[in-house]
């Protein structure tokens, strides 16, 4: 075994000032909300509680969605060259206080500062800036005049990409015209607002972003809330499924990101060893916490002894620890409760006759983690094959043929993404026509861009964020 | 001399067959009746059985031949246009209507077989990205599609409530309730256009008894609905449609690029580009 010792290089916090307790940030300022309930937020990695936000209760929702509405009629009137401006002024003020949000998103979220700092953010601001140039060109996009927004959105988003997809989120609503009522998740509020003191910076008109925390109950508040014109939402396909049966008989609009369980394909005729690293970027990136991970591995049975060697070795070399160093691979996972889904379902994989490999790392005392974990010998009918973990584990399969491993990949009520690698590009082309995911990665893998439309075939939700397709989730055809 | 009647049967891949459960039920035109079938929900499940394999077969098929079978629809109706015309005035329809009406419907016909080989230029585009890659979204069609045909006696709604899924590679379900008759004779044009088996397939009902069914059945991908039906059975169809994510539209758009963008899911593919 290599010696992969190496000297902590630590991200200070020093840069990250969090408030004892927050509030909603509701008409363009934080308010006292009505609610009484807080509840603390924690870093997981260490368990120390970094602040308090409050449950906002039905009153709260209330405020924040009349604020919206009021938001509407100046945000109507704005021009959108103006909505466009407003828009690039984000996009800078991100890329200034980037670094302070990279910090406090790993302290609130557990990702590894490198991800936070060279994925998330520079994603973040790109999105701003994506979306800013569309305020004033929506005419252009489908070529249609009859497209409006649809007014007041109420957005839902998860835990963990949180400041991420509060962009995919905000910055194509905006641009569209519409005003938002975003809730973040409980577990990674923080960001969403210190993101709010940002739209105070910039000088969005108020009432045009509102944010509320809260859980569940905040969530259903918003989406049952009479005023609300339209919903997005990303999580899982449980919150989904529940959200659309709500939201029947009611004319309000609807975009669903939600779960998935991506094959990723390797041919024999892949370049095996950049394979290798494809699969372990699209498993372990972000804890696997990630709704597209390649979190079913085809692999041809040529090559399955081979790719299982390398790719063992190769996990064996990541870091798991403090998400504050910079050399840390992965980080923690994100609550107590994912934790526990994780190791339920791993358990499982073991007692159904799976064969486990975990690699060899110690892991710290405090907070929650989870070591780098692949399943060989795996059935298709495992619950470790069918079910969404959203953890770091990744569970191998095997095919003979390329029409088997079509059959297999899209053996699932999910169709979020997938993976191919092969080094033919015909056998590319032909596996991506018949792979029905929203999101397919050849030869790479993980990768995302607002200009690229992201979002799910079948189960996986209905929708695109990002790209010109990204666009209609926020408007609607008005005769 | 005694008039001999047509037998009016459902269209279900490429046959034409009365309901299994052997009942019909009577269509009461202003100028005449007729016997059609109340299809059963198990014809719902036989209809979507050949569905999933008229899908296979029609969105295999090129767009340039799509374009020409679409075209050959419209031959069809053009030749037998003098028997829609009766069709309309025996519902209620003037000759003048009737006719205008049938013209309309080929004009659309005409206006969707030209798209057949286009609308993927239109709603698919490279992606700008930032970094070494080639970037496309294209879009698939999303499957097997149930439509519910408004009450109109007009060949023309007809036509605008299966042609935009038809057109970019979706089969269909048609479902027709008083306009049925209309929907029953169209399917004889349909045979004679090369359409595979299965991909559209012609019913006549009661939605009321069959909604349930249609709603929560998982392999019907999406269910359009053309006509305004009361807010409680929306409300039930969307409520079943939810437990498979499955996709609902009321009163689809029929206007251009609009009208084809629900039948679509949008892929994305990302390649790296190197030496």
């Amino acid at each position: 075994m290599v010696n992969w010792e190496y000297s902590e290089s630590v991200e200070s916090q020093d840069i990250v000032k969090i408030k004892d307790k927050y509030q909603n940030f509701i008409d363009g300022n934080f308010q006292q909300p009505n609610s009484k309930k807080y509840i603390n937020t924690i870093s997981p990695s260490t368990e120390e509680v970094l602040s308090k936000i409050v449950i906002s209760n039905e009153k709260d929702v209330n405020n924040a969605i009349k604020s919206a509405q009021m938001g509407f009629e100046k945000w109507s009137k704005t021009s959108p060259h103006e909505r466009s401006k407003y828009l690039f002024k984000l996009a800078r003020l991100i890329q200034e206080r980037s670094r302070e949000f990279a910090v406090l998103e790993s302290m609130d979220g557990g990702k590894p500062i490198k991800e936070s700092r060279d994925f998330d953010l520079p994603q973040v601001a790109a999105n701003f800036f994506y979306f800013a140039g569309w305020a004033d060109k929506i005419d252009l996009s489908w070529g249609a005049k009859s497209l409006k927004p649809h007014g007041v959105v109420g957005q839902i988003i998860p835990w963990n990409f949180p400041l991420l997809m509060l962009s995919w989120k905000i910055a194509p609503a905006l641009a569209t015209g519409n005003t938002v009522v975003l809730k973040p998740a409980e577990t990674t509020s923080l960001t969403a607002l210190l993101f709010a003191e940002l739209c105070e910076q910039a000088g969005i008109p108020d009432g045009v972003v509102n944010i509320i925390t809260g859980d569940g109950t905040t969530g259903s508040l918003l989406v049952n809330h009479k005023d609300v014109n339209k919903i997005a939402f990303t999580g899982s396909t449980q919150v989904g499924k529940s959200i659309q049966k709500s939201l029947a008989g009611r004319d309000v609009g609807l975009t669903l990101e939600l779960g998935g369980k991506a094959a990723n394909i390797i041919y024999e005729d892949a370049a095996i060893d950049q394979a290798v690293e494809g699969v372990v970027n699209g498993i372990f990136f972000n804890q696997g916490h990630v709704c597209c991970a390649g979190s079913r591995l085809l692999l041809q049975e040529s090559i399955h002894d081979e790719f299982v060697a390398k790719l063992e070795k190769r996990m064996q070399t990541l870091r798991v620890g403090n998400p504050l160093d910079k050399n840390t691979d992965i980080g923690a996972i994100n609550s107590k409760e994912q934790l526990d889904k994780i190791e339920g379902l791993v358990n499982e994989g073991v007692s159904d006759g799976g064969k486990i490999f975990q690699t060899e790392c110690e892991l710290p005392g405090n907070g929650f983690w989870f070591k780098p974990t692949l399943f060989t010998d795996v059935q298709p009918s495992y619950s470790i094959a069918r079910e969404e973990i959203f953890g770091p584990v990744l569970t191998t399969l095997t095919f003979r043929t390329p029409q088997e491993a079509i059959e297999i990949a899209n053996n699932t009520e999910y169709g979020l993404s997938a993976g191919v690698w092969t080094e033919k590009g015909s056998k590319i082309l032909w596996t991506a026509d018949r792979l029905q995911a929203g999101v397919v990665w050849a030869n790479t893998f993980n990768k995302f861009d607002p200009a690229s439309p992201f979002g799910g075939y079948k189960e996986s939700g209905f929708g695109r964020e990002g790209g010109r397709q990204g666009l209609l989730s926020y408007l609607k055809a008005e005769s | 001399m005694i008039e001999i009647k047509k037998t009016y049967k459902n269209y279900v891949g490429g046959k034409y067959i009365r309901s299994e459960s052997g009942k019909t039920f009577t269509l009461n035109l202003k100028n005449d009746s007729f016997e059609v079938p109340l299809t059963s929900k198990k014809d719902i499940r036989d209809a979507v059985t050949s569905s999933k394999a008229g899908f296979a077969k029609w969105s295999e098929i090129s767009p340039y031949t799509k374009t020409q079978i679409l075209y050959r629809l419209s031959e069809m109706i053009e030749g037998h246009k003098d028997s829609y015309i009766d069709l309309l005035v025996l519902g209620g329809s003037t000759k003048n209507q009737a006719k205008k009406d049938v013209e309309t419907a080929i004009e659309n016909i005409v206006w969707y077989a030209g798209l057949a080989d286009k609308w993927e230029q239109v709603s698919g585009n490279l992606n700008p990205v930032n970094g070494e890659y080639f970037n496309i979204s294209h879009q698939n069609p999303i499957g097997v599609v149930f439509s519910l045909n408004s009450d109109s006696n007009s060949l023309t709604s007809l036509l605008n409530s299966i042609i935009q899924p038809l057109t970019v590679g979706c089969s269909v379900i048609s479902f027709s309730e008083e306009s049925s008759i209309i929907a029953l004779k169209f399917a004889e044009d349909i045979n004679n256009s090369d359409f595979p088996p299965g991909s559209l397939n012609i019913l006549s009902g009661q939605f009321e008894k069959i909604f349930e069914d249609v709603s929560k059945h998982v392999e019907i991908n999406l269910v359009s609905i053309c006509k305004i039906i009361p807010n409680e059975i929306l409300k039930k169809i969307q409520e079943n449609a939810s437990s498979s994510v499955k996709r609902i539209i009321n009163m689809p758009s029929e206007d251009g690029i609009s009208s084809i963008l629900p039948f679509l899911e949008t892929k994305t593919v990302w390649h790296p580009k190197g030496t």
